[in-house]
């Protein structure tokens, strides 16, 4: 009753400033839209899994719930951690590789008429070839080294890198190039001052295309020649039937992946933001 | 209006430039085209689109090698850009990147001269045109007009002598390229530049000019060169007097008339040349 009465006076303001409030908690909700809701599909996927499993008693051998992978996670995860570090720094070596050797090759074609006619074309049908299937003339010629597979990885993550970069390069803006020539700029000028900050994207679109593609190169290394890294404790787990033990090192893979992946973002910005201020 | 020198500090000679652009056609963009310009003189090249007004100024500036004839600025041959020559192009052709100031700064850090002893030249610049406040906005925070104002300023920042306008305003709805004429004029009452104005608007030519110089497509050359008998300064609404209009109705006629002439007769042989590539 009392409230009523404090409320009755002014009916109008009491529903307009609930009005307000409603609209403000939607608007919060509608931000935060694209952090629940992939967060949500995940959750209710992997209760849809647990849930499979455990109403049809699906075997652990072919496919455990997410809790048991959670298990295993945890009772392994020295190891795990001990076999996530080469893994890393080969596909952090193999991406420096990658990164460095096309865009380089990329100045070259966009500097070149002559390498840009003979190469381009050829780097553009190798791009189409399924490069993991020439994984094991690595080891042919390189052998079973660390360095075997990083070659190979770098290889394998080399092309996205030369085509996008030499396609950002050649994007440039003719006009922007034209004012360059206009103020006597210098090639080494124009390149530093215009061409490259115009590739910047396109660069880094191939770069972390690049990534992923090194993480890739070196499991596949991994599987076949190596003693250590995540690849070989997949394939260590698989013959031993520890599937949870291959999920667990899947999980950890997933999170280089993402954490690498977040690396190169996070340069772009910095990058971009430092041309932004000079 | 001002005094000119006896001499011309522009002078185009005979000059011819010729397309071969792959095609097999050989096309006559510029032919025997001689005019002079006396230092201090703002003339506009007055022609519709096409007609190589364009080509000419880019040869002008050095940008683009003529095929025959001789162009020479302040007495010496021009073989290639030079910095006493400021060109404005037909877009604004800022750099995404950069800021309004670190835009109008360009051609400083790029004919490497001292940053700081510009700074204050170019801020004052912007001052002028009216974009005070806006020196830290990056150009997609600009409206093209802004834009345009930020290319003036780089043009004009370093000092050079002659400025080459390449139908500058032509992107702007007619309200801001009213405006952008009176300030560009009011810009070159204070710094006295050479100017050479390419536009396809009769009103925004003679407005401008002391002199225009009506260009035609076929053939490529001038056919009219008429002064401009208003004095400076010049207030926009000498627009709407009956002289002014005059002189626009005779430049009208002078394209008009050319481009009657153009429809009833075949294009003549020796301007599109068809031409075997041995």
């Amino acid at each position: 009753m009392t409230a009523e009465n404090t409320l009755a006076p002014r009916p109008a303001a009491a529903s307009f400033a609930i009005a307000e409030a409603v609209a403000i908690i939607l608007a919060s909700l509608r931000r935060m839209r694209p952090v629940y809701l992939p967060l949500a599909t995940a959750g209710v996927v992997l209760a849809t899994w647990q849930l499979v499993v455990g109403l049809f008693h699906v075997p652990a051998v072919i496919l455990p719930g997410p809790l048991e992978i959670a298990d295993e996670l945890w009772r392994v995860r020295p190891l795990l951690l001990s076999h996530a570090v080469p893994t890393t720094l080969d596909s952090l070596m193999a991406f420096a590789l990658a990164s460095l050797f096309g865009v380089g090759l990329a100045i070259a074609i966009t500097y070149s008429p002559l390498l840009r006619d003979t190469l381009y074309p050829n780097l553009v049908v190798f791009q189409l070839i399924p490069k993991i299937a020439l994984a094991p003339l690595f080891v042919v010629w390189l052998g079973i080294s660390s360095q075997s597979r990083v070659t190979f990885s770098a290889f394998v993550s080399f092309f996205p890198v030369v085509i996008s970069a030499a396609v950002g390069f050649a994007n440039t803006e003719a006009t922007a190039l034209r004012l360059c020539r206009s103020l006597t700029a210098s090639q080494w000028q124009s390149f530093v001052m215009v061409r490259f900050p115009f590739a910047l994207p396109a660069i880094f679109s191939g770069m972390k295309i690049a990534m992923t593609m090194a993480i890739i190169g070196v499991i596949i290394g991994e599987f076949i020649s190596a003693k250590a890294g995540l690849g070989f404790y997949i394939l260590y787990a698989s013959s031993r039937m520890e599937t949870a033990g291959i999920f667990a090192a899947l999980f950890v893979l997933c999170v280089i992946g993402v954490a690498l992946f977040g690396v190169v973002a996070l340069a772009e910005a910095l990058v971009r933001r430092s041309y932004g201020r000079r | 209006m001002p005094v000119f020198a006896q001499e011309g500090y522009v002078e185009v000679a005979e000059v011819c430039k010729v397309y071969r652009n792959g095609t097999r056609e050989a096309v006559e963009a510029v032919s025997s085209l001689s005019f002079a310009v006396p230092r201090g003189q703002f003339v506009a090249v007055l022609g519709p689109s096409g007609c190589g007004k364009s080509t000419l100024l880019m040869m002008v500036g050095g940008l683009e090698p003529v095929t025959a004839g001789r162009i020479t600025v302040d007495g010496t041959p021009m073989t290639g850009p030079r910095t006493s020559i400021g060109v404005m192009f037909q877009d604004a052709t800022l750099l995404p990147w950069k800021s309004a100031l670190d835009n109008v700064l360009f051609p400083i850090r790029v004919l490497k001269r001292p940053l700081d002893a510009y700074r204050e030249t170019a801020q004052a610049l912007l001052e002028r045109v009216g974009l005070d406040g806006f020196e830290h906005k990056k150009p997609h925070e600009l409206s093209g007009g802004m834009r345009q104002r930020v290319a003036i300023c780089r043009a004009l920042v370093y000092d050079p002598e002659l400025l080459l306008m390449d139908e500058p305003f032509s992107a702007l709805d007619a309200i801001s390229r009213d405006e952008m004429n009176e300030l560009l004029l009011d810009l070159w009452q204070q710094y006295t530049k050479t100017a050479l104005f390419v536009t396809h608007s009769i009103r925004e030519a003679v407005f401008l000019a002391d002199r225009v110089l009506v260009m035609t497509r076929r053939p490529a050359t001038i056919v009219e060169d008429l002064a401009v008998p208003f004095p400076r300064p010049r207030a926009v609404t000498i627009g709407e007097t009956r002289q002014f209009n005059e002189i626009c109705g005779h430049l009208r006629e002078c394209i008009e008339g050319n481009r009657d002439r153009e429809r009833t007769r075949r294009p003549k042989p020796d301007l599109v040349r068809r031409e075997l590539v041995g």
